[in-house]
């Protein structure tokens, strides 16, 4: 057994060893699991916060999406209500300090849909951070070592379940950190809604989800972030997809006020597809700054991202976004594009994309604007008697329609009421 | 025949930012006329047009009248519902924004109150039928990946729908073969009634041939340089533009 591990350095927050092994203990997770704690905690020790010169972090100071305690002061539970339940499908409510409520549909419960406490699945040892290791980043090591509020969720192999499983994570007050474990198993199929709701000026969310897709699976996994105005949150997510797997990732991302998001998957297996579609929203003074990874480690292989950005008032946005692909990744395809609308003058967004290709057998586009409302659109649609206001809204909404067709119908009523009640906001303060 | 024109303008010049590209135009146009603006390229046509709609791009001097209310105050939008159309030469891609989406939207502003259900699908189906566009297309995002001749046919579209009573037609012809020409023309005839006036402005005499024009106007350099009848059309199509060119006086477009 290696020393006691102590982090403690300035301007971070206590995580030592003693809290680490009572957390365990109370969540009463068995040795397997407490040592991958272990190992993360001593990767956290060893990793600085992020510095603002590292590319990823140059539009987002890290210490402002840390809670002053981690550990011990997490409030109660929040109380929140039970989405319903989908047709044919699954809800699970993950809060941090009790385990998980979970209803099933019958139809879920006859294929086989297993659904367990991260911390009482007695396997998950062995494939917890394969997918996000605690070496992934500083965020990801704390996730590592202190989760609190833990899921495993497992679609057996060949199954195929019609209704959705919403996974409702709501943010609770103070420090919220969630951990998701998912296994699509071979030729299954099955559609994953994460949702990070609820939370207040004092919340703190560090969440990491490992999505494993095995051979032949095929998986949407939609992100829908509406946290309440004030909180700060962290997002990693990274898809494993296996040969001949399909993934389409829906991002959904409007509130809280520091949001960080870190997503991705990595083409592990020739055949494999990867699609991300997804917008922003930002207004008041929200800070957004969402990551995009995909990585080509198979030839054969194939990815695709829109990633869409409207802001007003005095938000920010940054996006990043890498398209990887190794050597060994010939006839591959890859496509990226950000599109930004800036809706005032006094919002601001940031584009970086970038390529790492190692192979010439590619085909490889990506693309990047940042742009205010198209005044020849406008007055397209005033000379046919719109008044202005409502032609912006109009190709706002138009500017996201090809995203929220891909929402999951389970959630799309309450992100196009979302959408609206933006878009109400947006009344020409911009000419 | 109603005495007031449906629309005059008056002394109409028009600049982008200090440059005068229109320098003086009058042009009044009843209820029931066709009037033809024609024109070699670069005379400022397509600007003439965009700016009577209220382009914001454009700096417009001089009045403008719709019904005999003067207009050149007011939005494009407000224009739009008192009853004046721009068919735009290149028509505007809109993406996620449906073109039954859109046209329930215009129409609805046009009239001031929203359409019901049942009779906004019969205007959309007639009209789409009229132009020979595939019921499809109500679906589509707005000219977004449309050919050239569809988006011409869209705009002829919306000229049936919406029903103005003063319709600028920039360069409509253009971008159609014959067969396209004739419905596309065919839907302008059919939408200007008797209590409509059409501005058609063009470089060619080609739909001239489908729309009888009651007067022809010939713009250079950002002037009406000479008026007359139908007949002035095909002598342009025979001479050229060049034999006016020393015609730089101006001369009244009534």
């Amino acid at each position: 057994m290696a020393n006691p591990v102590t982090a403690v350095p300035e301007a971070r927050p206590l995580l030592d060893e003693a809290a680490v092994r009572e957390l365990s203990q109370r969540l009463g997770e068995n040795e397997a699991l407490l040592e991958r704690r272990l190992e993360a905690l001593r990767v956290f020790a060893d990793t600085a916060l992020p510095d603002r010169v590292q590319h990823l972090w140059r539009y987002s100071d890290p210490s402002r999406l840390l809670p002053s305690a981690i550990l011990g002061a997490a409030g109660p539970a929040a109380a929140a209500e039970v989405p319903e339940l989908p047709e044919g499908g699954a809800v699970i409510l993950l809060r941090a300090g009790a385990p998980p409520l979970v209803r099933l549909s019958d139809a879920a419960e006859k294929m086989g849909l297993r659904v367990a406490a991260l911390e009482l699945d007695g396997d998950a040892a062995d494939r917890l951070g394969t997918t996000v290791p605690a070496a992934h980043g500083f965020f990801e090591a704390l996730n590592g070592a202190a989760w609190s509020a833990g899921l495993s969720l497992e679609v057996p192999p060949k199954a195929r379940l019609e209704g959705p499983i919403r996974i409702v994570v709501p943010a609770a007050a103070g420090s919220s950190i969630p951990r998701l474990l998912v296994r699509i198993g071979e030729l299954a199929e099955a559609t994953v809604v994460e949702e990070h709701a609820g939370g207040t000026e004092e919340s703190y969310v560090t969440s990491v989800t490992e999505i494993e897709a095995g051979p032949g699976a095929h998986v949407r996994h939609m992100l829908l972030q509406s946290w309440g105005a004030g909180v700060a949150g962290h997002l990693t997510t990274r898809a494993r997809l296996d040969r001949d797997a399909d993934l389409a990732t829906i991002v959904v991302s409007f509130g809280g006020s520091r949001v960080k998001m870190d997503l991705g998957a990595v083409l592990d297996g020739p055949g494999a597809r990867s699609e991300l579609v997804g917008f922003v929203l930002g207004h008041d003074r929200q800070h957004m700054d969402h990551h995009t990874v995909h990585s080509h480690r198979s030839g054969r292989t194939w990815s695709n991202i829109d990633f869409k950005v409207a802001l007003t008032g005095y938000a920010r946005s940054a996006y990043t976004g890498v398209i990887r692909i190794d050597e060994e990744a010939g006839a591959t395809e890859a496509y990226q594009e950000n599109r930004n609308l800036l809706l005032s003058e006094t919002c601001r967004a940031d584009t970086i994309p970038e390529l790492e290709i190692l192979t010439d057998d590619v085909q490889c586009t990506h693309g990047a604007t940042v742009a205010p409302l198209d005044e020849e659109m406008v007055f397209y649609l005033e000379s046919r008697g719109i008044p202005r206001e409502q032609a912006e809204r109009l190709i706002v909404r138009g500017f996201l329609e090809k995203t929220l067709s891909r929402v999951p119908e389970a959630v799309r009523p309450q992100v196009v009421e979302v959408v609206e009640e933006r878009l109400s906001h947006f009344l020409g303060g911009h000419r | 025949m109603s005495s007031t024109p449906v629309f005059s303008c008056r002394n109409v010049h028009v600049f982008v930012e200090d440059k005068e590209i229109v320098r003086g135009v009058d042009l009044d146009i009843s209820a029931g006329e066709k009037h033809a603006l024609m024109g070699p390229n670069g005379s400022g046509k397509s600007t003439l047009a965009a700016a009577l709609m209220g382009h914001p791009g454009y700096r417009l001097e001089g009045e403008i009248y719709l019904d005999g209310v003067p207009v050149s105050e007011m939005s494009p939008d407000e224009r739009a519902r008192r009853g004046m159309f721009l068919s735009f030469q290149y028509p505007v891609a809109v993406p996620g924004v449906s073109v039954a989406n859109f046209l329930r939207a215009a129409l609805s502003a046009r009239r001031g109150e929203d359409v019901p259900v049942r009779e906004f699908r019969e205007i959309l189906t007639n009209a789409f039928s009229l132009l020979d566009i595939p019921k499809s297309f109500m679906g589509r995002y707005l000219n977004d990946g449309f050919s050239g001749g569809e988006k011409k046919r869209l705009e002829i579209l919306q000229m049936l729908v919406l029903q103005p009573t003063f319709a600028l037609l920039d360069e409509t012809d253009s971008g159609l073969d014959i067969d396209a020409l004739k419905v596309v023309s065919e839907g302008i005839n059919r939408a200007s009634g008797d209590d409509v006036g059409v501005l058609l402005v063009t470089h060619y005499q080609r739909i001239l041939n489908y729309i009888r024009p009651d007067r022809v106007h010939v713009f250079m350099k950002g002037r009406v340089v000479r008026s007359g009848g139908a007949e002035l059309a095909t002598e342009l199509e025979e001479r050229g533009y060049d034999w006016l060119e020393p015609e730089l006086e101006p001369v009244a477009g009534r």
